[in-house]
């Protein structure tokens, strides 16, 4: 499918009805069936990616509602890692997970995210994974010498998927690494961890990097000056960064160390619910252009929109979809 | 019928008989002669619940026995009725007859407990949150100067220690030397933020904003580090006046300090501009003194606690006597009162001595309406109801407690301007679990002519975890037999 210029897409999970955070506290007390949980699931993942659509995004995800949180999600399925499963009350809590042997080479089943959205949507679509780096910080590790050592193990896990999901017919991949921010000296093991999750996967690779978005609020502050020039060995196709609420700064980084990649421009601020205007999403892609060429810019949000309400979630998708209209125009396409 | 004891006191020396075991035994020895005698309606005794009480605060708005009747939500009467007895007030030998004409009064509506047919009401039931204490607290802090030199003594004078406790130099000091130990971390990581935004909400005299910018000046420069140059300190407070007379005590550190108006309900609306930047939230003394309301649970159904204004008929006699004033004038006066303050309704120390008098004798009847299930209608602005679904899912079952709306609403309205490293500190009276309320007596009082009730922490802490926070409590243990506690935050995984 051709993208235009600019092409809009999503960053992690779309809003997270109340009613939903019940229903997925109420399984974990056993008040409701894993199936009827399921339903819900597929219910608010079809109402996800049929908002994006209404809102004219371009390439589709399925919400990501049906995981709990960026953690338990992959920590429930990575061969290897022992979760307690009534270590949480709260669905959004972390399990408490362990790794005591080397990981295992099962399927973490995730091409079934690429079945669900081909069969829903004649859009482009993505889908993302933690990353290594993400999930070694929340899982104890009680066998590998090191977090070094665990993260590439997890990479090579993660490529696995990856690969499975390509043969599944996915073209468009994130990773997701929201915790390089908190731990900066971390950066050139975790590159490494990267590229043994990306090697030899046939598929655009975007690698997402922000401050954090846990319960809507940013997890640690800076500037993304530490990525570089560490960041410019990981092999993927783009990087996807948090601009709208931080301001527009760091993207000089990009021209000061001739960054390669395609850079996913954040212009919606998620942890807030003030709405911005389709003018300042132009302003904000303007001022980007003025750094990166048009055909290596991608427009997403800063993060994901779990926490805001649905109707804000929507009314910001679709003001970033407008305002990249107008830079579009003016560029005379 | 259930006689509930709602207080644990270990002050028993030996093995003697307390006072309290006594009046308790007089207690339960009236209601059975009572019901012998054929004096307690038979079908009022299986949903009557008797409640013993300890109320710590000597001046608050209860008489020594009260009753408490439920009605639905739409006001219609219901079976289940509590008498409620504050022991601490009883003595023997009224008792028995206090207790006999609070029974009878159960089903007849319109009468109170005290069998005081000429009880002056002044107001409507409304929940706490509504009620006309309110007023009569906005009145003190605006009036504060009068009542002050009319009591003779300062406001902090009225707390159990003498004075704040959180002004205390050893408290300043380890509040300074935490701060410093986390400013030198994020420094060690190359993250140390421009400008360090610190906040005081509720500032007062300036005194501890004042001792904890010299504190951090002096402890700073004798670390070798220059934090203290990026230090920027707001001062949050509702009142101009307050702020003004914080700001000139804090003169030497001009450059460092900004006053801002702001609500304490709200202070994230004064100060959006400084979202995901404060590095330091302090408050204290603040959270006792913003709305709640009452919620009881009984028999797994919730109700909610209305109250309403009163004055005894001796009050009014008493009133009437000493300045003047006829009973079909008070309402005026208190409206006068309450708009204007105490000189609009006399002249001089005349108007003072009214209002000191008049919040003397100012007390209130309780019922009970039950809530529909998640009627939304009572949960605090910016909670959902899942936050008191979390804290009755630890809660007794069968526990009255206080909804700190106030508390909660500022809480959650402050979270949103601390960094990611920030942390906000409180110093006020805790309770720390629901099951604390089982235990004990928790406000209101009266505490000269404002309120004080404790806060609910564990409600906070539903809140925090909603949004993000661990919320921690400790002791506060630089004034022995301190009942405060330092409420912290710490960032949830």
């Amino acid at each position: 499918m051709t993208l235009p210029l600019l092409p809009t897409t999503v960053i992690g999970s779309y809003s997270m009805p109340e009613w939903l955070e019940r229903a997925k506290n109420d399984y974990l007390a056993r008040r409701l069936s894993k199936r009827d949980l399921d339903d819900m699931h597929d219910a608010v993942r079809k109402a996800a990616i049929k908002d994006q659509e209404s809102a004219g995004i371009d390439i589709v995800t399925d919400g990501e509602l049906q995981r709990d949180n960026m953690i338990d999600y992959f920590t429930e399925r990575i061969p290897g890692v022992q979760v307690d499963l009534g270590s949480k009350r709260f669905y959004y809590d972390f399990y408490d997970t362990e790794v005591r042997t080397k990981l295992g080479t099962g399927s973490l089943g995730l091409t079934e995210e690429i079945k669900f959205l081909k069969r829903f949507t004649e859009h482009s679509t993505k889908v993302s994974v933690s990353g290594p780096h993400t999930l070694v910080k929340r899982i104890r590790n009680s066998f590998y010498k090191d977090e070094a050592e665990f993260a590439l193990d997890l990479g090579k896990a993660l490529n696995r998927e990856l690969k499975e999901m390509v043969r599944a017919g996915a073209t468009e991949l994130q990773i997701d690494e929201p915790y390089y921010s908190g731990f900066p000296e971390d950066l050139p093991w975790a590159v490494k961890a990267i590229n043994a999750c990306t090697e030899g996967v046939d598929a655009h690779v975007t690698l997402h990097i922000c401050y954090g978005n846990r319960y809507g609020k940013p997890s640690f502050e800076g500037s993304y000056k530490y990525l570089f020039p560490t960041i410019l060995d990981a092999r993927v196709h783009a990087l996807s960064l948090e601009f709208a609420r931080r301001g527009e700064d760091d993207i000089q980084l990009f021209k000061e160390f001739k960054a390669p990649f395609t850079l996913g421009l954040g212009v919606i601020d998620v942890k807030t619910q003030d709405i911005e205007s389709p003018a300042l999403v132009a302003d904000r892609i303007r001022r980007a252009l003025e750094v990166v060429p048009a055909e290596r810019l991608v427009i997403n949000p800063d993060c994901g929109c779990v926490h805001l309400p649905r109707d804000v979630a929507f009314a910001k998708l679709t003001a970033m979809v407008d305002g990249t209209k107008i830079v579009r125009t003016e560029l005379g396409k | 019928m259930i006689v509930h004891i709602n207080h644990i006191s270990q002050s028993k020396k030996g093995g003697k008989k307390s006072q309290l075991g006594e009046l308790a035994s007089l207690v339960t020895g009236t209601l059975v002669d009572l019901v012998e005698n054929g004096q307690l309606d038979a079908r009022i005794a299986p949903s009557l619940r008797i409640h013993l009480d300890w109320i710590q605060y000597k001046t608050n708005f209860r008489d020594p026995v009260i009753i408490r009747r439920t009605t639905d939500t739409s006001g219609k009467s219901l079976a289940l009725a509590e008498v409620a007895i504050d022991l601490r007030q009883c003595n023997a030998a009224e008792l028995p007859l206090q207790l006999e004409r609070a029974v009878k009064s159960v089903n007849s509506p319109g009468a109170n407990a005290a069998g005081d047919a000429g009880r002056f009401y002044l107001d409507e039931y409304r929940p706490y949150r509504d009620c006309m204490i309110w007023d009569f607290n906005r009145l003190f802090w605006r009036h504060l100067g009068d009542w002050e030199a009319a009591s003779g003594r300062g406001f902090e004078a009225a707390l159990p220690s003498g004075s704040s406790d959180a002004n205390r130099p050893d408290a300043v000091k380890d509040s300074v030397v935490e701060f410093w130990d986390l400013l030198k971390e994020l420094d060690g990581k190359g993250q140390l933020p421009a400008e360090i935004p610190a906040l005081e909400i509720g500032v007062g005299s300036g005194t501890r904003a004042a001792a904890w910018m010299d504190g951090f000046q002096a402890y700073d420069k004798e670390q070798g580090t220059t934090y203290y140059d990026r230090i920027q300190f707001l001062l949050g407070d509702y009142s101009p006046d307050t702020l003004a007379r914080a700001v000139a005590s804090l003169e030497r550190h001009a450059g460092h300090v900004t006053a801002a108006p702001l609500d304490a309900l709200n202070p994230f609306k004064a100060l959006s501009s400084y979202r995901f930047k404060v590095m330091y939230v302090h408050l204290t003394n603040v959270y006792d003194n913003l709305p709640f309301d009452d919620l009881i649970r009984r028999d797994g159904k919730l109700y909610l606690v209305e109250v309403r204004a009163y004055l005894s008929s001796a009050a009014v006699e008493r009133l009437t006597a000493d300045f003047g004033i006829k009973r079909e004038d008070l309402h005026s006066a208190v409206k006068t009162l309450l708009d204007g303050g105490p000189h609009a309704v006399f002249p001089g120390d005349k108007g003072v001595s009214f209002w000191r008098c008049f919040w003397d004798y100012f007390k209130l009847e309780e019922r009970l309406r039950a809530l529909d299930d998640r009627e939304e209608a009572h949960v605090p602005p910016g909670l959902s109801w899942s936050h008191l679904e979390d804290l009755l899912a630890e809660a007794p079952e069968d526990v009255r407690f206080h909804v700190s709306r106030g508390a909660a609403e500022s809480f959650a309205n402050t979270l949103p301007l601390l960094h990611p490293r920030g942390y906000l500190q409180v110093q006020d009276i805790f309770v720390e679990d629901m099951d604390e309320y089982r235990k004990g007596f928790k406000g209101p009082g009266k505490l000269d002519g404002s309120l004080v009730t404790w806060v609910n922490g564990a409600l906070l802490r539903a809140v925090g975890a909603r949004a993000g926070y661990d919320v921690h409590f400790r002791p506060f243990t630089h004034r022995p037999g301190s009942k405060t506690t330092v409420m912290y935050t710490t960032q949830r995984p």
